[in-house]
């Protein structure tokens, strides 16, 4: 069988200061952030931004349909 | 949600040494004199491949897997059989795009090119019109190099520039994407200008690893500015790594993709004129993995030893401040090209951001200087030693990216 490539690591981005981290860090070792701490603020935001997205396309929507009724 | 491009090679192609890429010197003549060719191109090579040789080398790429085959030069279309390779690439059913200096990619040549299946274009843009003049080595090949990105996009071509970037070159960047964006490019590939062939000779031309400071915060200014107006920033493989904008310069619709080493000879490999496989296009000829000529393709793939060097590299090859970096087992020095050019071997790249910030955090910098030139050959380069000083304070606060540049 031919010889397999070099899959490089993946490695975890910190939320708190954009650096890449070893997957196995409980605290970012540039900042010192709680990385599972910096990650669910991140997701929390990201869903927080998505369903305000939600809400304005359902609101043009809405006016879209009013203005064409 | 939009798919990679077919270019991106995925865990899959790395670990199963598809070449998703494949980089095709076809000529080496060319109509351009660059201070910072590597394989110091001018006139054809006369042993350069044959058409019929060409096509069958083709149909070898092609049962390798490859998705994309970029043809370069010297100057490609100065190959009276370019069209045809073109048409051979796209009959077995591989991308195929041109990187060009543009100087002479007339209206004719773009349009057959289109027709012969061509699908995209890069053109060499270097600095801003004097700049890229001087580059270029021939007065008025900016215009030219312009009016050709223009007609690429006006015959529905995907448009891109490469522009290398050197101590000419950075302070323009921003000027330039404006001119690109300007001009349809949606993409830009942006290289460190590696110390191989003519830019061997001209030290001053390089970067200082110093400058990593400056410019990658500058990159992630382009890329994000890039993207709100539809200009794909692609950082070449000698570009980062690590530091806080290794997401923003790398962001390809998802933020935790970061560089992972690299990939030369396991997803992608390079051919010179007369038919040498390489790992990569730029790399020197002590890893010629093997001629078409002498065997196929497909052999020298899989067995040749000097195509191994990525996949086979540990922790322990690497050398210097990338023997002990935090990044070491995904980075593994990060650019072979880069770094063997400046260093005579691979493993010690001080081309690096996080580098820099590391060495800045205690009041160092490292300062390239040669101290062997290159022969004069195609491919070929000097050497470099490193010095490490302290950062010079010059202003109120260390701005270290203002000190000029060897100074």
């Amino acid at each position: 069988m031919a010889e397999q490539g070099r899959v490089g690591p993946h490695l975890r981005l910190c939320r708190g200061c954009r650096r890449f981290t070893n997957p196995d860090e409980i605290a970012c070792p540039f900042c010192h952030g709680d990385m599972d701490a910096l990650q669910a603020e991140h997701d929390a935001l990201q869903e927080e931004v998505r369903q305000a997205a939600d809400a304005l396309r359902a609101a043009m929507a809405e006016a879209r349909a009013r203005r064409d009724a | 949600m939009s798919e990679l491009p077919a270019r991106y090679a995925g865990d899959d192609d790395l670990a199963n040494r598809v070449p998703v890429i494949v980089v095709w010197e076809i000529t080496l003549a060319c109509d351009l004199a660059c201070k910072h060719c590597g394989s110091r191109a001018g006139r054809r090579r006369r042993d350069e491949l044959t058409t019929a040789e060409g096509l069958k080398l083709i149909d070898e790429i092609a049962e390798l897997g490859c998705r994309d085959v970029g043809l370069i030069g010297g100057e490609a279309y100065l190959r009276k059989d370019w069209l045809q390779l073109i048409a051979a690439v796209r009959a077995n059913g591989m991308d195929c795009t041109l990187q060009t200096g543009g100087r002479n990619l007339s209206e004719d040549r773009v349009a057959a090119a289109a027709a012969a299946g061509l699908q995209g274009v890069g053109v060499s843009i270097d600095g801003l019109r004097e700049v890229h003049d001087e580059l270029r080595g021939v007065p008025g090949s900016f215009e030219l190099a312009m009016a050709a990105l223009r007609r690429v996009t006006a015959h529905g071509l995907s448009s891109a520039v490469n522009t290398q970037i050197n101590a000419k070159s950075m302070p323009q960047l921003r000027d330039i994407m404006d001119l690109i964006i300007d001009a349809g490019a949606t993409n830009w590939q942006l290289a460190i200008t590696v110390a191989m062939g003519n830019a061997a000779d001209r030290p001053e031309l390089l970067l200082q690893p110093w400058q990593m400071l400056e410019l990658m915060p500058l990159l992630a200014e382009l890329a994000e500015d890039g993207r709100r107006r539809s200009l794909f920033l692609q950082p070449a493989n000698n570009i980062g790594y690590f530091g806080p904008y290794e997401s923003s310069i790398r962001n390809i619709l998802d933020d935790e993709i970061h560089y992972r080493g690299c990939a030369a000879g396991d997803a992608l490999f390079g051919i010179e004129a007369d038919g040498t496989i390489k790992g990569c296009p730029g790399l020197p000829s002590a890893y010629a993995g093997g001629n078409v000529r002498d065997k196929p393709l497909r052999e020298i793939w899989e067995n040749a030893e000097p195509l191994a060097f990525a996949r086979r590299r540990t922790v322990d090859d690497l050398w210097g401040f990338c023997r002990t970096c935090y990044y070491a087992e995904t980075c593994m020095g990060g650019c072979t090209w880069t770094s063997h050019a400046l260093m005579g071997r691979a493993g010690n790249n001080p081309m690096c951001h996080h580098r820099a910030l590391e060495l800045d955090a205690q009041g160092l910098r490292e300062r390239l200087v040669q101290v062997k030139r290159a022969k004069g050959d195609s491919f070929d380069h000097g050497e470099f030693e490193i010095i490490v000083e302290p950062v010079p304070v010059t202003a109120p606060g260390r701005v270290p990216d203002r000190i000029c540049v060897n100074g």
